[in-house]
């Protein structure tokens, strides 16, 4: 017992490990952490996503919604034929588990940093594509230059 | 089918006895052992071309493929050895070189044999670094089609149906080796009426629908199963639905109606059903113009002009796009509750002609097709009015049977017809006369001009040695101004080769509206009035079992003046009656009329009140088709805005006008038709009532051109036209395009009309401008003229007291430099 109380002891005496928040940040979370979704661009501006659906399919808690289109000449949103035209993720629903940043076969849909996602209604959490879309290419933090 | 001889053999360890013939394919898939493949379709006979099936025979040296191998006595074959494992990772290795890996944006994704086998049987990786095969793509084949030739691994399925199952060659590979692709023979668009199933074949993503271009993952699609209402023929389909549309349409298996096919109307027709023109909100009409208003309102309205209305002047027409216990409801609604006898189904039957005499359906079935030894055609272009059933017709001719067609415009068929008597109008009759003469074996009468005696003797002979004949009689002979002389001909025919008569007429669900009894002089089930009575006071109550008037005597009373309320359900009068200047007339005289659609119709644009009515993919009940089969409609989306089920409209009329019409829902409805009604079970045949032949025919009266009218109209049939349905639905109408007609070109020469370009065709009534078509397959001094096309409405040129229209045609040439 007196082994017990002496690593009590010892950090009782130490400075805390929690911080409090929202007061106090902590300065950076982790590299590999998982927090809202960004749908990235390539360099040049072009949507990564091509509205496959695999990250619908894959979903554990069926968070993701996908409405899939054809690239015109005139209308060229992603490489290739198909784009998404409609893009939404539930975040309420979302568990941040990854898998759709696993499936994503060109590397579009990616788990950013940011973790301070609450909102007063339901309806604001699920995020549109304009929402999801990265600001400019690389805005995420991930270098649009990427394979995938 | 026992005494056939049997061969044992041993597939991994299990001794299976094959009927001789079977491949070691099809033994293996009957015992349940899976050999990947893909060039083999079970409906069409081996090729080897995919090399996929590979087995390891003993006593062969090299593999075998699977499919093109006969079981033979004491073959001993393994299919799951390591030297066959090796095999198939090699093909599927090979197949992967050209082959894109663009699954995630491909069509076929999710449901691909190719992507299915590679994961089970294939290596998980290739050797191959070089550059894939490079095509333009995607490449557009017509409105229906799309190939993306990368993605094609040359199996022939798509061709081969084309060849054998299809019989139109709509597609043919080209080039040789690594070049090899898949195209068209000849032009652009491609030239089919059943495209749609090398696509539900291709095994790959090469062939995709325009239409499904990306809008759903098979994973996403909700199957509903369900018939196909758009022509008679009932095809069993799948709607595929996402969230509250219906994406695509594919076919589902029914041995006895369509097998595995469907024409590119059930493919790709039922895109109406969430056009954004769809009736949301009854309509009234209101200062001349239409006011939305609410169902309380416009029942309360219909309701107290009909209590202010006797019965008998009282009228309802239409039904064919009603199911079986809608069409019930509006016969009891009718006869019960409005008590009038005047209903009739056959709005576009013209009036005095056989139409109205016969009773329409198949007492052949549709499966027996495939069997016949001789088919006999009058007037009936098999392929644009029951497509699906030529498929049939296409495997009796695979068996040798004959086909005889008699006809005013050839039909496109005609590779497959062994005498085609190519007609002038008003002389089916007598070529009939002589060719039943001739199955007589009286001497036939003198053969019109033109008329080839030695074929027609041939013909004539072939009928008459066939043992399983099938003769089908058309709208064209019907509607023909000899219709009667041709109907008592063919009637003759079959009394003397001892088969039926097959009347090939009707759209949707026709056939269940005359079951239900929607015709003026028939009860339910087809019974006479009198006798049903009894039973139908049980059921209903008091009602008129009194005969009523046919559609033209409808009509006719309401241009006399002695109608006071016309209901149309599901019809579009205006642009369905032989006579659109009747209709006119009628429409005048008519102080209320009411319409019951899913669109704002012609005739709808018309009426005094439009109640917004659900279609066939929103309603659970029955159809019934032309051989008189009885299949569930399931509903697979709900329907826009306020529109209701037919019946429930009538039954919530019928309470306003205190009586009570309830039922639970439509199995309530048709266990109480399987009381009336003898035979009615799902998926069970209602006997088709035998045509009363030999009626006297009307006096027949010489028809003469007229001055200025030098060319005869011959209206028909096209499977794929611009109608109320058919015009929102934008495969469709892209794959009809603009009105057209079809002229000789001998007439097109004297108006100096070319391919394509427009022309007017005037007869003494009105005019239309088409697309003139020039082709021989109308004779010199006719104008075919397809109905179906609201823009150019043939019952605009045709006034049915003359059995003859006589048209010209003017070219709208730009005009002449000077």
């Amino acid at each position: 017992m007196l082994k017990g109380m002496a690593v009590t002891f010892r950090y009782l005496f130490r400075p805390p490990i929690t911080v409090v928040y929202p007061e106090q940040k902590r300065p950076a979370v982790q590299p590999r952490f998982k927090g809202r979704h960004w749908l990235t661009l390539y360099e040049d501006g072009m949507e990564r996503c091509v509205g496959c659906e695999l990250c619908v399919i894959v979903c554990p808690s069926q968070a993701i919604y996908v409405k899939a289109a054809e690239n015109t000449p005139e209308h060229q949103v992603s490489k290739g034929e198909r784009y998404a035209e409609e893009f939404q993720i539930n975040e309420l629903r979302c568990i941040f588990c990854g898998l759709c940043e696993e499936a994503c076969p060109t590397g579009a849909i990616v788990l950013g940093r940011e973790y301070e996602l609450a909102g007063y209604t339901r309806a604001s959490m699920i995020y549109t594509k304009p929402m999801l879309t990265e600001p400019y290419p690389g805005s995420s933090g991930r270098d649009p230059g990427r394979e995938i | 089918m026992s005494e056939q001889p049997t061969v044992t053999l041993t597939i991994d360890g299990k001794a299976l006895s094959a009927h001789k013939g079977t491949t070691v394919y099809q033994a293996a898939t009957r015992a349940g052992i899976e050999i990947p493949i893909f060039c083999y379709h079970d409906r069409m006979p081996p090729l080897g071309a995919c090399r996929m099936c590979l087995v390891k025979v003993e006593k062969q040296p090299k593999l075998q493929t699977s499919c093109t191998l006969e079981a033979a006595d004491g073959m001993v074959v393994y299919t799951d050895t390591p030297e066959v494992k090796a095999g198939q990772e090699a093909i599927l290795e090979f197949l992967l070189i050209n082959h894109p890996l663009d699954c995630p944006i491909c069509d076929k994704g999710g449901e691909c044999p190719l992507q299915d086998q590679t994961y089970k049987f294939g290596p998980g990786r290739s050797r191959f670094v070089e550059a894939k095969r490079d095509f333009a793509k995607p490449v557009s084949l017509g409105p229906a089609l799309v190939l993306d030739r990368e993605r094609c691994i040359l199996c022939w399925r798509c061709v081969r149906f084309g060849e054998i199952i299809a019989g139109d060659d709509a597609l043919k590979g080209f080039e040789r080796g690594f070049s090899s692709e898949i195209n068209t023979p000849f032009t652009l668009p491609v030239q089919s009426k059943f495209i749609g199933n090398t696509i539900a074949i291709c095994p790959v993503g090469a062939l995709t629908a325009k239409s499904y271009r990306f809008i759903s993952r098979p994973w996403d699609n909700r199957p509903v199963q369900s018939t196909c209402t758009l022509c008679g023929v009932g095809c069993a389909v799948e709607f595929d639905v996402r969230g509250e549309r219906i994406t695509r349409t594919r076919a589902r298996e029914h041995p006895a109606v369509n097998d595995i096919w469907l024409c590119d109307l059930g493919f790709f027709g039922h895109a109406f059903v969430d056009h954004t023109d769809r009736l949301r909100r009854p309509l009234m009409r209101r200062e001349g113009g239409f006011v939305e208003t609410t169902w309380d309102e416009a029942l309360s309205q219909i309701a107290s002009r009909l209590g202010r209305t006797s019965g008998p002047r009282v009228a309802m027409l239409g039904g064919a796009r009603l199911t079986n216990e809608d069409a019930y409801v509006a016969t009891r609604f009718f006869r019960a509750v409005v008590g009038t006898p005047h209903l009739d189904h056959r709005v576009d039957a013209r009036p005095q002609s056989p139409d109205l005499a016969v009773s329409w359906g198949m007492g052949t079935a549709i499966a027996d097709l495939a069997l016949a030894d001789c088919v006999v055609l009058i007037g009936c272009d098999i392929t644009e009015t029951y497509p699906v059933l030529w498929l049939r017709m296409k495997q009796a001719t695979e068996r040798g049977a004959t086909i005889i067609a008699v006809t005013p415009k050839a039909l496109e068929i005609q590779r497959f017809v062994r005498w085609q008597f190519l007609h002038r109008s008003g002389q089916g009759g007598a070529v009939m006369l002589a060719l039943a003469d001739a199955v007589r074996g009286t001497a036939p009468r003198e053969a019109p001009q033109g008329i080839d005696r030695t074929a027609l003797a041939a013909a004539a002979k072939a009928l008459g040695s066939a043992s399983r004949p099938v003769v089908m009689i058309g709208r064209t002979a019907l509607d023909a101004p000899d219709g009667w002389q041709m109907l008592a001909a063919s009637g003759e025919m079959c009394r003397k080769t001892g088969t039926e008569l097959n009347v090939m007429r009707g759209k949707g669900n026709a056939f269940g509206a005359t079951a239900a009894g929607l015709l003026p002089d028939v009860a339910p089930g087809g019974r006479a009035l009198a006798d049903a009575a009894s039973e139908l006071r049980q059921a209903w109550g008091s009602l008129t079992t009194e005969a009523g008037m046919t559609a033209p005597e409808i009509l006719d009373a309401a241009v006399a003046g002695g109608l006071d309320v016309l209901f149309v359900i599901g019809a579009d009068l205006a642009n369905d009656v032989p006579d659109r200047e009747r209709w006119r007339a009628a429409r005048a005289r008519l102080p209320f009329l009411v319409v019951q659609d899913a669109f704002l119709t012609e005739t709808a644009q018309m009426a005094d009140v439009v109640l917004p009515a659900l279609v066939a993919a929103e309603k659970d009940g029955t159809v019934t088709s032309i051989e008189g089969r009885v299949q569930r409609v399931r509903a697979a989306v709900s329907g826009p805005g306020d529109a209701r089920g037919d019946w429930a409209i009538l039954a919530a009329l019928a309470a306003r006008l205190g009586k009570t019409i309830a039922y639970s829902g439509w199995e309530e409805i048709f266990n109480e038709m399987r009381g009336l009604i003898p035979g009615l079970g799902i998926d069970e045949r209602l006997p088709v009532r035998h045509p009363p032949l030999g009626k006297p025919s009307e006096p027949e009266r010489p028809a003469s051109a007229a001055g200025g009218f030098p060319l005869i109209l011959i209206p028909g049939e096209a499977l794929f036209d611009r109608g109320v349905l058919t015009s929102r639905s934008p495969t469709i109408a892209d794959l009809a395009g603009e009105p057209w007609a079809m002229l000789h070109p001998d007439d097109a020469g004297t108006i100096d009309a070319a391919d394509g370009e427009p022309v007017v065709i005037t007869s003494a009534r009105g005019s239309v401008a088409v697309r003139a078509r020039i082709s021989p397959v109308v004779l010199p001094g006719h104008v075919f003229l397809p109905r179906g096309y609201d823009a150019a409405p043939v019952n605009t040129l045709i006034d049915v007291n003359e059995p003859v229209t006589f048209v010209q045609v003017r070219a709208l040439a730009p005009a002449a430099p000077s």
